[in-house]
């Protein structure tokens, strides 16, 4: 027992971070991935509305399986599926606990799911674009509709850490585990040792957060002698990092596609 | 070296304060670099010298605010009226922490970031031509974290090295990686001197490394540049090094003591093999001192560490799994002073962490004390057990030291929790630094910290990751120092280390790992005559093993003294010339 434990505390941490860093960088192959980030992000802006337009629960489904489809085929993270569908599934419990005091709970869920449907379309959409899309294009993307360089970058160096803060965190986690003393009997269900874990998880934040800021002194410093400041001025510089970027057909034909889509199965449901 | 540029360093009466502060970190320095040179930058712990070198690109005045006074001139600019973005077109910059300065997933859009910031079309071939120049082609898909410490350094490098820049300041390459990585960027380094011109800035503890590759030394000596000399002259003003905290290399110092007629000392081993020749010569090849046997482990005692068959690997993005360990097996005896020596990603850091228990082997058994540590809480082995992070940031988990010293103490309970903390903290020395933020101190302090922690545990078995990384040679001796107390108090203590220099002064038996594998086990002087295997492993033994070894001396001597006592006792006359 305490070994498999041990052994599934540790694999996951690691199988997390894995998973996460597959959603971010390994999308080259995807279909997603090759259309051009403005249209992905027009579209997805599209998207955001087209649920809001439809009440039957047939069309939603319909529109549910069609952004499953296109998440599939985008290879999103596991993790980040099973977070999703986690949240609405306690969502939807959480309004059947409070409507028990105050009437029939089934019939507040049944009233609700059209509007959950909604949410988890537009998650899943979210998941397949940004899944997709990865940290670089993404960053091109929006800075190519005006946003400034200063939030894109941003954008790419949150993931560039992500793998260096995980393992930050996982090396603090453990700092506690060696120098803390774990409960005496498990519990039931273990309960006592997994709210050990909790405790000391919640607790290795803070000093990640402290190494973290105290390293990006560094940081700043190396950025600026390599010229990110003078980028946010330079235009040769902008129109250099965006040059790869390009509207073809198969961009247009993805976003008519979808509307296609989206006609026939609001015409036909 | 002839040089290819026009772009000199003109340092004149330089001054500067942090805000806050008494007094000047700069104060008066001048200095001139010319155009080609390579210069090794050395100086004490906070005698300004990174400071000095910090002031080239501008980052002081422009990232400081402080006063600044005096000027500095970097290929015709004055740093004080350029901004960084124009002075770093001059100038490229490798920090200390490296690993702080790459921004970027892969090394190609790393390369690539300096160039595309100031809009060069011709990104594409800069970087690969930097890369080339590197021998880092192949590499350009990787992702940075996925590289190894010499390969991320390379990195950095190459990223300071994309905008071409005729000046190049690498700031202590040799504290932050192994020997061999570190010997990979001075010949790198070199080549970029003598082929490309480049004029090369090194702040620079190894006067080994300075020794074999650097033209001239400036000593910096409470904010104001001593002198600047070429190197052998440098190299043999050993009092003026000293006063700083700089140890002259070790063939210096053995010469230093079989001489004293005011010559001019060897700083290299070849410098060192044209001296001593004679002297080893005349006492002939000598075999008393011969190999002893293997240390007192096989006295029918019962390992307190037992390693069986171990495998383990890790998964990586885009290289599959790497394997760390590969069927090892290793039995460690109580009082043994242990070092496990490899290079990165040999598989030391990993045998540690599962004698930890924080990490179960995917194969094979590690039996700690007779307690299976893959099927046990990593908390219970800690009782016996205590692992000191080769980071010690790591270590900190509060806001100040005696803090972090009592943490096992209070969250077990223990009755005496205030004693215990002041009898390590006075036994390690800690006294004045207790309140302190153990995130703030200097390396070396964190590192006596981090010991501290440790050894409050009062564990039979201390296990050391990299004890000596990222040290200065001052902060070295002194971490040498306190893990010798530490093995006072303590039953069996592993380290390991790329530092060989360490393994030879302090290791009763020395084990090699290469490719996750045990590939030679014994006591120091057995391991070191046997140069093969430690070049098989991507080791460098010390010099003096170096030396001794083309001296022709079997059974070499481990340590300065050591040799210097043959060599002088081999001598039958004082050998004049």
């Amino acid at each position: 027992m305490t070994y498999l434990d041990g052994l599934r505390d540790a694999a996951s941490v690691d199988a997390i971070k894995n998973d996460l860093l597959k959603t971010a960088y390994e999308n080259e192959g995807s279909f997603l991935h090759r259309l051009d980030p403005r249209v992905l992000l027009l579209w997805y802006f599209v998207f955001l509305f087209v649920p809001w337009l439809f009440y039957d629960t047939g069309v939603l489904l319909g529109l549910l399986a069609f952004v499953s489809l296109l998440a599939y085929v985008s290879r999103v993270s596991l993790f980040l599926v099973a977070l999703m569908a986690f949240t609405v599934a306690s969502t939807l419990a959480s309004y059947a606990v409070v409507t028990a005091f105050t009437g029939d709970p089934m019939a507040a869920i049944r009233a609700l799911i059209p509007f959950t449907l909604k949410l988890t379309i537009i998650s899943v959409s979210s998941l397949a674009v940004f899944s997709s899309m990865g940290p670089k294009t993404l960053a091109q993307g929006l800075r190519s509709l005006g946003i400034p360089r200063q939030f894109t970058f941003l954008i790419t160096y949150g993931y560039r850490m992500l793998p260096v803060l995980f393992e930050e965190y996982h090396d603090l986690v453990n700092a506690y585990r060696l120098r803390s003393a774990a409960p005496d009997s498990p519990g039931r269900f273990r309960w006592r040792h997994y709210a050990y874990i909790l405790r000391i998880s919640m607790r290795a934040f803070y000093p990640m957060i402290f190494n973290v800021a105290k390293r990006s002194r560094v940081t700043v410093e190396a950025m600026e002698t390599r010229g990110f400041s003078h980028s946010l001025h330079d235009e040769a510089s902008k129109d250099l990092q965006l040059a790869d970027l390009r509207v073809r057909p198969l961009d247009v034909g993805f976003f008519g596609g979808s509307l296609a889509v989206v006609a026939v199965i609001a015409v036909t449901l | 070296m002839d040089s290819t540029h026009d772009a000199d360093i003109v340092v004149d009466d330089l001054s500067f304060r942090y805000p806050g502060t008494d007094t000047n970190v700069l104060d008066g320095a001048d200095v001139s670099i010319a155009p080609g040179e390579f210069v090794a930058v050395v100086g004490g712990n906070g005698s300004g010298k990174t400071t000095l070198c910090k002031s080239f690109n501008g980052i002081i005045p422009h990232f400081y605010e402080g006063t600044f006074e005096g000027s500095v001139t970097v290929a015709g600019l004055d740093t004080a009226t350029s901004s960084v973005a124009e002075l770093s077109q001059h100038v490229g910059y490798v920090f200390q922490e490296f690993d702080n300065q790459l921004v970027n997933p892969t090394v190609f859009e790393e390369v690539a970031f300096a160039p595309l910031n100031y809009g060069h079309e011709d990104y594409r071939e800069r970087v690969h031509q930097t890369l080339d120049l590197l021998d880092l082609d192949g590499l350009e898909d990787r992702f940075i974290w996925e590289l190894s410490g010499g390969q991320k350094h390379l990195v950095a490098l190459a990223a300071a090295l994309s905008l071409d820049p005729e000046i190049l300041v690498v700031d202590e390459p040799a504290a932050q990686l192994d020997p061999v990585n570190a010997r990979a960027t001075y010949e790198h380094l070199t080549e970029l001197n003598a082929d490309h011109g480049k004029t090369v800035v090194t702040i620079e503890h190894h006067t080994e490394f300075i020794a074999e590759y650097c033209e001239s030394v400036v000593l910096v000596e409470d904010g104001a540049v001593s002198w600047k000399r070429p190197v052998e002259e440098a190299l043999n003003r050993l009092d003026d090094l000293r006063a700083q905290d700089v140890h002259p290399p070790q063939v210096t110092r053995v010469a230093e003591q079989v001489y004293d007629d005011g010559r001019r000392l060897p700083v290299t081993v070849a410098d060192g093999v044209t001296q001593f020749t004679d002297r080893a010569a005349a006492g002939g090849v000598r075999t008393d001192g011969a190999i002893e046997a293997s240390p007192a482990t096989a006295d029918g005692q019962s390992p307190v560490i037992e390693i069986d068959d171990v495998s383990h690997s890790y998964e990586t993005l885009r290289d599959g799994s790497r394997q760390a360990l590969d069927g090892l097996s290793l039995d460690l005896y109580p009082d043994e002073r242990v070092v496990l020596v490899g290079s990165n990603g040999a598989g030391k850091s990993t045998l540690l962490r599962l004698v930890t228990g924080i990490e179960s082997a995917d194969e094979g058994h590690v039996t700690v004390d007779g307690v299976d540590a893959g099927s046990t809480l990593p908390e219970t082995l800690a009782d016996d057990v205590v692992y000191v992070h080769q980071n010690p940031e790591e270590m900190f988990i509060e806001d100040e030291v005696r803090a972090d010293v009592a943490h096992y103490l209070r969250d077990r309970g223990y009755p005496d929790v205030e004693e215990r903390v002041d009898d390590v903290i006075e036994y390690l020395n800690l006294g004045d630094l207790q309140h302190r933020d153990g995130r703030l101190l200097s390396v070396g302090q964190q590192r006596r910290a981090s010991l501290a922690i440790g050894l409050a545990t009062d564990p039979s078995i201390v296990l050391l990751d990299e004890p000596t990384g990222s040290l200065d040679l001052a902060s070295r001796e002194e971490v040498g120092r306190t893990i010798d107390r530490a093995g006072q108090r303590v039953e069996t203590v592993v380290i390991a280390t790329h530092d060989l220099e360490l393994a030879a002064a302090w290791a009763t038996r020395i084990v090699v790992l290469d490719g996750g594998r045990v590939i030679a086990d014994g006591p120091p002087d057995a391991v070191f005559s046997d140069t093969e295997t430690l070049e098989r492993a991507n080791l460098r033994p010390p010099q003096v093993v170096r030396l001794s070894e083309r001296l022709g001396l079997s059974s070499a001597p481990l340590t300065v003294d050591g040799l210097a006592s043959r060599l002088a006792s081999d001598a039958p006359v004082e050998a004049e010339r």
